[in-house]
């Protein structure tokens, strides 16, 4: 049938949530989803997960800390930040965030404080200039379990605020159909646990020693969460294709006829199952692999959400084109914001170097002599 | 009876000489949230606009007068045409859908707002304060009808207010003010003479999007249900140098 609509003039709306978004929910997101896997090995105090814990503190605190710059940096006047305080607004769900993310942090640093004061008692005990600064940041105390205890659940009660901010403050976007889904805050929270524990295996090979024992825990777990980012999707998609929820329906239809969106899916799926696979079946020695691929998933979806989502048109036909610019509002926002986490990481493992592993010691106290021995004879 | 450009200039006379007086002192901006009788309009009305779409004949003139009348900078768009070739078993005709913001009766851009810098006045014209505004850019997520953008020279959230200056001061918008085919048609909605509460009431217009429950106060006369939503077809012809169009049969 000859019948079809071009359209010949419309304005195209640029995306007005700038890569600066993508950033700032991938770094809460990871953050949230370090402070939840430290709370084992730390607020429960359960030696066998205290490493894996650790390395998902330093998650926690470096991302906790960069994502609100990210996050100020989206506004298009960020000098006028302090517009949120002196209102009451209970219907805007960014709002709430505004209270949610420095309570957060707050919580996040006294509770990463608790956790490492045994490490600052422990600093301040070497004969070095410091100590007198690391004995001044351990006011004078140690391990404290109930301390740790109270502020890693204050600390939980703040993340699962901003994993449910973050969450509904896009899904109640009723314009956008593809982010007006109840799946979408899960989604957000279960992709941001694949995140965190991605780099906490990237960060077990480059910042912490290597821990085998970490790296299959984080393994295994990371094949857990991944197992239910794919139920999740599944569960999304069948509600779309099979017309089941007119909001999924309408979300799925109104990219299902984009190519480059269908490879974004083929793409989705292959960045979940791959990792999935490996860490199953190979849960030792692939964790740099798996680490970078759920890393990269994480972002994957949020990019996807955000810039993809905003380049569907609201009225007008088709979509609209996206080409990452150069300058802040782009790439050098990208690039900024991963320098300021790895600057937050460097300068957090300087001051607390990971501490040397006492269980493999043994194991290779002998083996180093023998070496000697070896060559003399 | 303000169909006319002169019956709406005698009868918003009274009121000008108050918005005058009110205009002299300075915006309550620097608290935000805070009213005035400038900032809040008048209960009295509820300002609205029919398009005739049978009446558009696409010349850009509104696009235009609004750019020059709200210093709209480049590239941006408070009010646009949208113009589209049709072709029906075989024949090729033109249809034009002039876009602006709907002003709704429940306009899903305030509530997300988080600072309060945009709101409804009693009038009914959603305003943004860009002294209060932090440019979020969360109300131009929640419109349904892309009519918000971010303006790059004052970086705040940036729409249609119906030329609010201009009806204060007993003006048309400056849109309707310089349509040539009299399509856009502008009015008291509390007034049961005006023209666009007859045609409202007599001529059972349509709104966009009607599905998202806002309930616009821009109606439209001989709206193709095609046009009602996202349109379904073949995006803007123009396209950047480095991807060519892939579908030629239009040529």
């Amino acid at each position: 049938m000859d019948n079809h609509i071009v359209e010949v003039i419309n304005v195209t709306r640029e995306v007005a949530w700038l890569p600066w978004a993508v950033q700032y929910f991938f770094l809460i997101g990871l953050s949230v989803g370090g402070l939840l896997l430290s709370l084992p090995g730390y607020a429960f105090a359960r030696a066998d997960w205290r490493a894996l814990g650790r390395i998902a503190l330093l998650v926690a605190l470096t991302c906790g800390l960069a994502a609100p710059v990210a996050l100020l940096s989206d506004l298009h006047q960020p000098g006028r930040f302090w517009h949120f305080y002196v209102v009451l607004r209970p219907t805007s769900w960014m709002w709430w965030g505004s209270i949610f993310i420095p309570l957060y942090v707050t919580v996040l640093l006294v509770y990463g404080w608790a956790c490492f004061r045994e490490e600052l008692q422990a600093h301040g005990r070497v004969d070095s200039r410091l100590a007198a600064l690391y004995r001044l940041a351990s006011l004078g105390g140690g391990r404290n379990d109930a301390l740790i205890r109270a502020a890693g659940l204050f600390a939980l009660a703040g993340a699962l605020l901003v994993a449910l901010y973050t969450g509904a403050e896009v899904a109640v976007v009723k314009a956008r159909p593809l982010w007006h889904t109840p799946f979408l805050p899960v989604q957000f929270l279960l992709t941001a646990l694949a995140g965190a524990a991605g780099l906490v295996l990237l960060l077990n090979r480059f910042a912490a020693g290597n821990d085998r024992a970490v790296e299959v825990r984080a393994n295994r777990l990371l094949a857990g969460v991944l197992g239910g980012v794919m139920l999740v999707g599944a569960l999304w998609l069948a509600l779309g294709l099979f017309g089941l929820d007119a909001t999924h329906a309408e979300a799925l239809g109104s990219v299902a006829g984009s190519e480059a969106w269908r490879v974004t899916a083929v793409w989705a799926v292959a960045a979940t199952a791959l990792p999935f696979a490996i860490a199953v079946a190979k849960p030792a020695g692939t964790g740099l692999l798996t680490g970078l691929i759920a890393l990269h998933g994480a972002w994957m979806f949020r990019w996807t959400v955000f810039i993809g989502g905003q380049t569907v048109p609201k009225t007008g036909a088709g979509f609209y084109d996206y080409a990452l610019p150069a300058g802040p509002e782009g790439l050098l926002g990208i690039v900024g914001t991963a320098g300021l986490w790895l600057f937050l990481l460097i300068a957090l493992t300087a001051i607390l170097p990971s501490p040397r592993r006492p269980a493999p010691a043994p194991a290779r106290a002998p083996r180093a002599p023998a070496g000697p021995v070896a060559a003399a004879e | 009876m303000d169909r006319s450009r002169r019956n709406f200039c005698l009868g918003a006379g009274a009121t000008t000489i108050g918005a005058v007086t009110v205009a002299a002192m300075p915006a309550a901006a620097a608290a935000p949230g805070a009213a005035s009788p400038r900032r809040d309009g008048d209960p009295a009305h509820r300002w609205a606009m029919v398009v005739d779409v049978g009446k558009c004949v696409g010349c850009q003139a509104c696009t235009v007068a609004c750019i020059m009348e709200n210093d709209v900078p480049e590239n941006s768009f408070r009010t646009i045409v949208s113009t589209y070739e049709v072709t029906e078993q075989g024949k090729a005709g033109s249809y034009m859908l002039p876009r602006l913001c709907n002003h709704c009766e429940d306009p899903p851009c305030i509530p997300v707002c988080p600072t309060g810098a945009t709101f409804q006045r009693r009038d009914g014209i959603v305003v943004v304060d860009n002294t209060v505004c932090v440019g979020c850019a969360y109300c131009v997520q929640a419109c349904p009808y892309d009519a918000r953008f971010i303006n790059h020279e004052t970086q705040t959230a940036d729409k249609c207010t119906f030329c609010v200056h201009r009806v204060e001061a007993g003006l048309l918008p400056a849109c309707v003010e310089t349509c040539v085919g009299g399509a856009r048609i502008f009015g008291d909605l509390n007034d049961p003479h005006s023209a666009v509460a007859t045609l409202v009431r007599e001529e059972n217009p349509k709104v966009l999007k009607p599905e998202q429950g806002t309930q616009p106060r821009v109606f439209y006369l001989g709206l193709d249900p095609r046009f009602q939503g996202k349109v379904d077809g073949t995006p803007t012809l123009w396209r950047p140098t480095s991807q060519p169009h892939s579908q030629k049969e239009h040529a």
